[in-house]
C-alpha cells in the first residue's frame, strides 16, 4: 500500500480555474449564480421574447415594427415571417430555467453534500475493491473491457473530490426542451492523487474512474432522503465512460424534482493530469491487453479523446460560457441548433452520430475563433440567431473535415477515417464521435438544409425545425437489420461497424448515395448488476439512400483484366460472384450478372444478401430488407409493370405516334390538324392498370384534337357542338377509310346539358390500343366567358355555364397539359410513375378513387418529388409513397392550399394562388363544392381538379384520417410492420354495402344472347366495367348529395354507400328537400310535420334501379336495425 | 274519426314498394297537392303537383296509379322535374346570338325558328329516364273532375293505409303495370345504355344536318331583321347609321386587351421621372413593409391557433 502512495505523483492543483458561477456556492446553486444578480436578467426568456433583435441594433429596441423592417432591409433573417416562427418556437424551446432551478437547487445541494461526505478509501487492488463494494453496499462496479484481473498491480482509491459543479446545458442555459427529460450534469472532479502518470494507457485511467463512480454510486445509494432512482448508463454510449443517471421515483409525488428532470454525475479530471502530447490522435495508447480484447496496432485516436474530454469538462464549460457573454445571440443559436439535430436524429452518443447539442456549442464557439480561411473566425459576434446557425450549417456542408480541421495549433498529422475539428487549444477533436457514415450523414443533412434556408420562394421553417425527419421509412429507400454485434466494449463496436460500413460501401458503389449504420442503444441499467450487453436484444440497423438512376442496373463492370491487381481485389472481395465477361466494346472485365426478372428480389436485395452473407456470414434469416414489399405490391396490382419504360406503355406510345401522324396529313376534312394531343394516365405513365383483360390494353386513351384556328366555326356555343360532331364524323371517315383504324365510332357524354362536349370518336387504333378522342376549340372558352358576364341570365343557367367553362379548361386545357408536364418529370425521376401508380392503388383499396380524381393524385405525389424538404428526391417506391402519405396526413387542407412545382413555381404565382385559395374559402366557407384546393405553376387556378365535390369534405377528411392512421402505424410499429396493413381497408365504417353480382363482369358476354339487343356481340363485350361504373353514376346522380357512395376498380364487387348526417336528422318538411321522406309519426300527422330520409325506401329503389345486377345490400352499423 | 294524412297542405300517400331479391319491402311516401303555381295557365286547374316521386317513376308508372290503381282519373301528360320545360328553356344562351337587343325586335319567324332549332335533340343514350330522389313532377289530368277525384282517392287510400284496417289492400307502387310498357331496370337499362351511347353514323349525321340548317337559317333571318331595323326609324324618327360589316364581339374583346397592353408598354420607364414619383415610391414601399409584417403576423396568430405550440414533432 504504502509503496504505491510513494510512486503516486502529486500533479499541482494549480491550474484550476473555478469557472465562473458554475461553482456550487453555498447558498446559490451553480446555475443561479450566474444569474442571480438581477431579476430582470434572471428572466432572460421574458425579458428578450419580443425584443429578439438582431445583434446589431441592439440599441434600438422599438417596437415589432422596425425590428421586422430592419430584419427585411439587412436580409438578418430569411423572412419577417420566418423571424417571427423562430421567435415563437425559441420561446416554446427555452426551458424554464427558474422553475427547474429552483426544484432543483435543495436536490444538488443534497447531493454535493453527500458526495464530499463519502468517505476516503485506502489504495487498494481492483479485486478487493470490486469485492468490498459488492458486498458492503451491493454495487458492482461498472469496469469496463477488458476488466482488471487479480494480477492487476495499480491501485485503486477513493479521496473526495475537488470539486462538484454543475455543468452543461443546463447552467449555460443552451439547452432545449425534448421529448426526452431535461438533464442535469453534476461534473465531480476526481483528484489527480488518486492516479499515477502511466494511467493514460491500456484502460488504466478508465478502470480507476469506474471504481470512483461505482463509489459515489454506493454514497448516494447509502444515502437517506433523496427519493432518487441511481442507475448507471453510459455516457454518449462509451462503454469506457461509465455514470451515474439519477431519475425521480416517479410513484411518490417528489416536489423537488419533477419526471422531467434527470441528473447526470459525470466526472473530471484536472486538464493538466495528463499531458496533452499523450493523448493526441496520433498516439497508441492501448499496448496490451487479455488476448480476446481489443488491441490496436496503430493510432487510437477515439480513446485518447475519449480520455481527454474527461480533462475538458471544465474547460468547455468556461469557454463556452465567455462565448454567451461575447455574442448576444448564441444561446438562441444553440437551442436552434439542438432542434436541428434532434429533428434528425442527432445526438451525443455514438449510436446516434456522435453529433449533439455539447458537439454543436462547441462546434459554434470554436467558428466563432476561426475555421474560415486564412484562420479567419467563420461566425461573428454581431450575427443574428439565425445567421449564426446558418452560417454553422454552410460551414458543414462546405468543408469536408474528413481533410482535417485544426485549430489553434500547427504540425499535427491525424490518422484518416473519420472527420476531425480538432480543437489545439483544448486538445480535443470535438468530433471524435462521429463516424463516416454519420458524417456524410451529417453533411448531406446541413447540405439540404442550407438548400432550403437559400430558398427565396418558401419559407421552409417547417421543414427545418418541425418536421420530424428520421422516419426511417420515409428517409431511407432499403433498411437492413443485422442481429447486433454482441460486445462489451463500444470500441469494438465501433470498429465492427465500420467493417460492415467498408463492405456496403464497396459492393453497393454509386447504386446507393448514403449508407448509414445505427446501432442500437445501452439503457441505464441497476447499479446492483453488471450490465448484461449479451441480452440486450438490439439490432444494428442499416439505411440506404439509393440512387434511382443506378440501384437497378443488372451488370456491373469491374476492372479490366490486365490490370491484375485491381482484378485480384475485385475477386477476392466479390468471390465466386465475379465472372469474367467479354463487352461489346471488345473490352475483357471483371463483372458482375444480376438477376433481372420479376419473380427475383431487387438487385439491391440480392447485392446485399450475397455480400453480407460472403463477408460475415449472415444467413438469410438473419437479414431483414425493408423496401422490396412496395415494388412487390405494384407488381401484382399493376399488371406487373414497375418501370415507366415498360412494353406496354411503349406500345400505347408508339400507337399514339403512329395515330398522330396519321392524324396531321388528314384530307377529307376541311380544317387542318393543329396538334393532337395526349391527355391521358395511360399516356402520362401513370395509370395504375395497363391492361383490361390479358392481352387486352386498357383504353379508351383520352387524346384531344386542336384544329387550325379558322372564321368558320359559328359563333354559337351548341352549335359548335354540333359542328365537332361533323367534324368527328369526317375523321372517323377518313382513318377508317385511310387503314390507321380498325373501327371509329362515336360516342355521346353529357347529353344532359347542350353547352358541354356532347360526342367524341372512340378509334381502335390498328395496334388494338382504343383511343377516345375529342376535339378542342380555343372559341368556347371566350364565349362561354362571355356569357357568364352578362349578368341578366338566370341563376341555374349561370351555374350551367360556370360548369362547362370549368369542363372545358379540365378536358382541353389542362388535362393535356398536365399530361406534358407529368410525362417530362417521369422521364427525369424514373420512381415518380411507380410511386404515382402504387399511391393510386393505396387510393383505389380504400374506395377513394371514384371520389377524387386521378389527377389529384398524381399531383400530390409529384409534390412529394419536385419539393422533398427536407429529404432529397425520393429513390424507391418505398420513400415516395411513405412521404405522400405523410404529406396527406399533415395537410390541413381546410386552411392550406397545397401547391405543386412543375418548375416555374415562384414567388408571385405562390401569393395569387393564395391570393385565389383565400377567395375561394371567402365564397364556399363551407366548402360544399371545393373541398382540396391544388394548384401549380401550370394550373394557378387550383381547382381544376378538385371542384365539385372531386372530393367532397367528408371524403377528403376520409383520405386524411387514413393517411394518419397509416402514419400512426409506422410510428408504432416501426418498420416491423406490414406493409399489406396499408393497404387493406375495413368496409365496417360504411353505412350499407351494396355488393354486386361476383361473376357480373363475365357474365355479361355470355347471357347477352338472351336479350333482344343483343344482336351485335361485339359491342357489349368490353362493357361488364362500363355497366358497374354507369350503376354507380346512376346511384349517385339519384341520390347525390344525401348518400356518398364509394367504389372502386380494385375492389369492383362493392358499392358502399354512407348517409349524409344532415339528412337522417328529422326536419321540418320543405318542398326543396332533394330525397326521399318518411313522416317521423304517422299516426299524429297533422300535429308534426317533422320527416327524415326514407332509408327502407331508397333501398329498396336501389335494389329495383340494380334488379338481378345486385347480389345482396348489406346493413351495417344503425342501418342493422332497419333490416 | 281519422285525420287526412297531411303535412305542410300535402296530402301524404304511402305506396308500398315490393320486395325484391336483395331488399324488403318498404314504404314509400309522396305528397299530393292541386298545382298553384306562381303563374297560372290554362292548364293548371287540372294538374295535380306531386313531390318525392320514386327514382324508377315514369308517365306510365303514374298513368297507371291514377287511372287503374285508385281509378279515378285519366292522365293527360307529365312534367317532370328532370325535364325542362319549354318555358325554361327560353334563358338558354343559344338564344342570345344577336344579345339582349335583338331579341326585342326580333320577328316571329325568328322566334319560331329557334324554338324548331331546340326540338333537334341528338339521339337518347337511355332508354328510361330516372327521377332524383325526392323529385316533384306535374301530373297533367284529361280534366278538373280528374284531377279532383284522384286527389280525393289519394287522400282516401292513405287514410285507410294509416288506419291499417284494410292492410290487404295497400297500393303498391307498379303493381299490375305490364312490365312491357316500360323498360327494364338492371342490367338490360345498363346494356341498352353502352348501345345507344353510340348512335349510327346516318342518325348523327341527318341531326347535325338538321340542325345546321335550321342554325343558318336564323342566322339569315336575323340578319335580315337586322338591315330592315337599320332602315327603320325608330319612335324619334332616326335612323341608326351603321357602316360596314360589324366584326364579331370577340374579335373586338381581343383588339380592346392589345391596345391596353400597347399603353401599358409605352408608360414603362416613364416612372422615376420627377422626384416625388420615387419619393411616393419609397414610401408606397414602406407601407407595404408594415402591411406585410401586420399580415405575417396574423398568419402566425392564425397558425399558432390551428396547430397550438409551436414545438418540434
Amino acid at each position: 500500500m504504502s509503496s504505491h502512495s510513494i510512486k503516486r505523483r502529486r500533479l499541482s492543483h494549480s491550474s484550476h480555474h473555478a469557472v465562473p458561477g458554475a461553482q456550487i456556492a453555498e447558498k446559490n446553486g451553480p446555475p443561479m449564480n450566474l444569474h442571480s444578480k438581477s431579476p430582470h436578467e434572471n428572466m432572460p426568456m421574458k425579458a428578450t421574447q419580443n425584443s429578439e433583435m438582431p445583434a446589431v441594433s441592439s440599441k434600438r429596441q422599438g417596437t415589432d415594427n422596425v425590428t421586422a423592417e430592419f430584419a427585411l432591409a439587412s436580409g438578418v433573417y430569411k423572412s419577417s415571417f420566418f423571424k417571427l416562427q423562430m421567435d415563437e418556437l425559441l420561446s416554446e424551446l427555452r426551458p424554464n430555467y427558474d422553475r427547474h432551478v429552483a426544484k432543483l437547487q435543495d436536490t444538488l445541494h443534497q447531493l454535493k453534500s453527500i458526495i464530499e461526505q463519502i468517505p476516503e478509501k485506502q489504495p487498494q487492488s481492483a479485486w478487493e475493491a470490486e469485492k468490498e463494494l459488492r458486498s458492503t453496499h451491493g454495487i458492482t462496479v461498472p469496469f469496463p473491457e477488458p476488466r482488471p484481473g487479480r494480477e492487476t498491480k495499480y491501485p485503486f482509491a477513493y479521496v473526495k473530490p475537488t470539486n462538484v459543479n454543475v455543468v452543461g446545458s443546463l447552467s449555460l442555459q443552451t439547452g432545449a426542451k425534448s421529448s426526452n427529460p431535461l438533464t442535469v450534469d453534476l461534473a465531480v472532479t476526481m483528484p489527480s492523487a488518486i492516479f499515477q502518470e502511466k494511467d493514460y494507457i491500456n484502460h488504466r485511467f478508465f478502470q480507476k474512474r469506474a471504481y470512483y463512480i461505482a463509489t459515489i454510486a454506493a454514497g448516494i445509494k447509502a444515502a437517506a432522503g433523496l427519493d432518487l432512482h441511481v442507475k448507471f448508463a453510459l455516457q454518449d454510449g462509451d462503454s469506457l465512460r461509465p455514470v451515474i443517471i439519477l431519475e425521480p421515483i416517479t410513484s411518490t409525488k417528489s416536489g423537488n424534482m419533477s419526471s422531467k428532470l434527470r441528473i447526470r454525475v459525470i466526472t473530471a479530471i484536472e486538464e493538466s493530469l495528463f499531458p496533452v502530447s499523450r493523448t493526441i490522435p496520433t498516439r497508441n495508447n492501448i499496448r496490451q491487453g487479455p488476448a480476446d480484447s481489443f488491441i490496436s496496432e496503430g493510432a487510437t485516436p477515439v480513446y485518447n479523446a475519449s480520455l481527454r474530454s474527461e480533462a475538458t469538462v471544465a474547460l468547455y464549460h468556461k469557454y463556452i460560457y465567455s462565448n454567451i457573454r461575447r455574442c448576444e445571440s448564441f444561446k438562441d443559436a444553440c437551442i436552434l441548433g439542438r432542434a436541428w439535430l434532434q429533428q434528425r436524429g442527432f445526438g451525443s452518443s455514438y449510436r446516434s452520430g456522435g453529433l449533439g447539442g455539447f458537439e454543436w456549442t462547441a462546434l459554434m464557439s470554436l467558428l466563432l475563433d476561426g475555421g474560415g480561411p486564412n484562420g479567419k473566425p467563420v461566425l461573428l459576434k454581431s450575427y443574428s440567431s439565425y445567421q449564426l446557425f446558418k452560417a454553422t450549417l454552410q460551414f458543414l456542408a462546405g468543408r469536408d473535415l474528413t481533410n482535417p480541421l485544426a485549430l489553434f495549433t500547427a504540425d499535427l498529422s491525424f490518422p484518416g477515417g473519420s472527420p476531425v475539428l480538432y480543437d489545439g487549444k483544448r486538445g480535443l477533436n470535438i468530433l471524435y464521435k462521429m463516424t463516416l457514415w454519420s458524417y456524410a450523414f451529417l453533411r448531406r443533412e446541413a447540405d439540404v438544409t442550407v438548400r432550403m434556408l437559400n430558398e427565396s420562394r418558401d419559407d421552409n421553417f417547417d421543414k427545418v425545425f418541425i418536421l420530424k425527419a428520421n422516419e426511417p421509412l420515409l428517409r431511407f429507400d432499403r433498411l437492413i437489420e443485422l442481429p447486433a454485434l454482441a460486445s462489451a466494449s463500444s470500441l469494438q463496436d465501433l470498429q465492427s461497424q465500420n467493417m460492415i460500413y467498408e463492405v456496403l460501401v464497396r459492393a453497393l458503389g454509386d447504386r446507393a448515395g448514403l449508407v448509414h449504420l445505427r446501432g442500437c442503444a445501452t439503457e441505464p441499467w441497476p447499479v446492483d448488476s453488471r450490465h448484461n450487453f449479451k441480452t440486450a436484444s438490439g439490432h444494428l440497423t442499416v439505411g440506404l439512400v439509393l440512387d434511382a438512376e443506378n440501384a437497378t442496373r443488372v451488370v456491373d463492370h469491374g476492372p479490366a483484366a490486365e490490370h491484375k491487381d485491381e482484378a485480384v481485389s475485385f475477386r477476392s472481395f466479390w468471390g465466386e460472384k465475379a465472372e469474367l465477361r467479354r463487352f461489346k466494346d471488345g473490352s475483357i472485365r471483371e463483372s458482375l450478372v444480376w438477376l433481372d426478372s420479376a419473380t427475383a428480389p431487387s438487385i439491391i436485395n440480392q447485392i446485399l444478401s450475397y455480400i453480407l452473407k460472403r463477408h460475415f456470414n449472415y444467413t438469410d434469416f438473419d437479414i431483414k430488407i425493408v423496401g422490396d414489399e412496395f415494388d412487390e405490391t405494384l407488381r401484382k396490382n399493376g399488371d406487373g409493370v414497375v418501370s415507366y419504360s415498360s412494353p406496354p406503355f411503349q406500345k400505347i406510345h408508339d400507337a399514339f405516334n403512329s395515330l398522330q401522324r396519321s392524324v396531321q396529313d388528314m384530307d377529307g376534312v376541311p380544317l387542318t390538324t393543329r396538334h393532337l394531343a395526349p391527355a391521358d394516365p395511360l399516356l402520362r405513365y401513370t395509370a395504375l392498370r395497363l391492361q383490361s383483360a390479358p392481352n387486352v390494353l386498357c383504353g379508351p386513351v383520352d387524346i384531344v384534337l386542336q384544329f387550325e384556328s379558322s372564321a368558320r366555326w359559328p359563333d354559337d356555343l351548341v352549335a359548335i357542338q354540333m359542328t365537332k360532331l361533323a367534324f368527328l364524323v369526317k375523321i372517323g371517315d377518313y382513318l377508317q377509310s385511310s387503314g390507321a383504324a380498325h373501327l371509329c365510332k362515336i360516342g355521346l357524354e353529357d347529353v344532359s346539358s347542350r353547352i358541354l362536349n356532347n360526342a367524341f370518336l372512340d378509334i381502335t387504333h390498328t395496334s388494338n390500343v382504343l383511343f377516345r378522342l375529342r376535339i378542342h376549340h380555343d372559341r368556347e372558352q371566350m364565349l362561354l366567358e362571355r356569357h357568364l358576364k352578362d349578368k341578366g341570365s338566370h341563376p341555374s343557367m349561370r351555374q350551367e355555364l360556370a360548369y362547362a367553362l370549368s369542363e372545358y379548361k379540365r378536358q382541353f386545357v389542362q388535362a393535356p397539359r398536365l399530361t406534358q408536364a407529368i410525362r417530362t418529370l417521369c422521364t427525369r425521376f424514373p420512381l415518380l410513375s411507380p410511386t404515382i401508380r402504387l399511391v393510386k392503388h393505396w387510393f383505389s383499396q380504400h374506395l377513394l378513387t371514384e371520389q377524387i380524381r386521378e389527377e389529384t393524385v398524381e399531383l400530390l405525389v409529384v409534390r412529394v418529388f419536385t419539393q422533398p424538404y427536407p429529404w432529397d428526391t425520393p429513390s424507391s417506391i418505398m420513400t415516395g409513397f411513405m412521404r405522400t402519405l405523410q404529406l396527406l396526413a399533415r395537410w390541413d387542407w381546410q386552411q392550406e392550399a397545397l401547391m405543386v412545382d412543375f418548375g416555374a413555381l415562384d414567388k408571385t404565382t405562390v401569393e395569387a394562388i393564395q391570393t385565389r385559395f383565400s377567395a375561394w374559402r371567402k365564397i364556399d366557407p363551407a366548402m360544399n363544392t371545393l373541398s382540396l384546393f391544388v394548384a401549380s405553376d401550370l394550373d394557378p387556378d387550383g381547382v381544376t381538379w378538385t371542384q365539385y365535390e372531386k372530393p367532397s369534405k367528408v371524403v377528403a377528411a376520409r383520405m386524411c384520417t387514413l393517411a394518419k392512421a397509416s402514419m400512426a402505424m409506422l410510428r408504432d410499429h416501426g418498420y416491423g410492420f406490414d406493409t399489406k396493413e396499408l393497404f387493406r381497408t375495413s368496409l365496417a365504417p360504411y353505412d350499407f354495402i351494396i355488393k354486386l353480382r361476383p361473376k357480373l363482369l363475365h357474365e355479361i358476354t355470355t347471357s347477352a344472347t338472351t336479350f333482344k339487343l343483343a344482336d351485335r356481340r361485339e359491342k357489349l363485350q368490353a362493357s361488364g366495367h362500363a355497366v358497374v361504373q354507369s350503376f354507380v353514376h346512376d346511384l349517385r346522380a339519384c341520390y347525390s348529395p344525401n348518400i356518398l357512395f364509394f367504389h372502386s376498380d380494385g375492389n369492383p364487387g362493392v358499392v358502399a354507400g354512407l348517409w349524409n348526417p344532415q339528412a337522417l336528422r328529422a326536419k321540418g318538411w320543405t318542398l326543396k328537400m332533394a330525397y326521399s321522406t318518411s313522416l317521423t309519426k304517422l299516426e299524429d300527422a297533422e300535429a308534426n310535420d317533422q320527416v327524415v330520409i326514407n332509408r327502407p325506401a331508397i333501398l329498396n329503389e336501389i335494389s329495383r334501379l340494380g334488379s338481378l345486377m345486385i347480389d345482396s345490400i348489406e346493413l351495417q352499423g344503425t342501418d342493422k336495425n332497419l333490416a | 274519426m281519422k285525420k287526412d294524412l297531411e303535412v305542410a297542405g300535402y296530402a301524404v300517400l304511402p305506396l308500398q314498394l315490393p320486395k325484391t331479391s336483395s331488399a324488403k319491402a318498404a314504404t314509400h311516401y309522396m305528397y299530393l297537392r292541386a298545382h298553384e303555381p306562381r303563374i297560372p295557365d290554362e292548364d293548371t286547374p287540372r294538374s295535380m303537383f306531386i313531390v318525392n316521386v320514386p327514382i324508377d317513376t315514369t308517365e306510365t308508372h303514374l298513368r297507371h296509379l291514377f287511372g287503374t290503381q285508385l281509378s279515378a282519373g285519366r292522365v293527360e301528360r307529365v312534367h317532370f322535374e328532370s325535364v325542362p320545360t319549354k318555358k325554361n328553356q327560353a334563358a338558354l344562351p343559344q338564344a342570345n346570338v344577336g344579345g339582349s337587343k335583338a331579341k326585342k325586335r326580333k320577328r316571329v319567324t325568328a322566334d319560331e325558328l329557334e324554338s324548331q332549332l331546340e326540338d333537334i335533340e341528338l339521339p337518347a343514350v337511355w332508354d328510361r329516364p330516372l327521377q332524383k330522389s325526392g323529385a316533384h313532377a306535374v301530373v297533367v289530368f284529361v280534366d278538373q273532375p280528374s284531377m279532383e277525384a284522384s286527389l280525393k282517392a289519394a287522400r282516401k287510400a292513405a287514410r285507410k293505409a294509416v288506419s291499417g284496417s284494410s292492410s290487404s289492400k295497400k297500393i303498391v307502387w307498379g303493381e299490375g303495370l305490364d312490365e312491357d310498357r316500360v323498360p327494364a331496370l338492371g342490367l338490360e337499362r345498363y346494356l341498352f345504355h353502352s348501345q345507344a351511347r353510340y348512335p349510327s353514323r346516318g342518325e348523327l349525321l341527318r341531326t347535325v344536318n338538321d340542325f345546321m340548317t335550321v342554325f343558318e337559317q336564323v342566322a339569315e333571318s336575323r340578319k335580315r331583321e337586322a338591315a330592315r331595323k337599320a332602315q327603320e326609324p325608330d319612335e324619334d324618327g332616326f335612323v341608326t347609321v351603321t357602316s360596314g360589316p360589324k366584326l364579331a364581339d370577340a374579335t373586338h374583346e381581343d383588339e380592346a386587351r392589345e391596345l391596353i397592353e400597347k399603353q401599358k408598354k409605352k408608360q414603362e420607364g416613364l416612372e422615376d421621372f420627377y422626384r416625388f414619383q420615387s419619393r411616393e415610391k419609397r414610401k408606397e414601399r414602406q407601407h407595404e413593409l408594415l402591411r406585410k409584417f401586420d399580415e405575417d403576423k396574423r398568419k402566425l396568430a392564425d397558425l399558432k391557433r390551428r396547430k397550438g405550440k409551436f414545438a418540434p414533432e
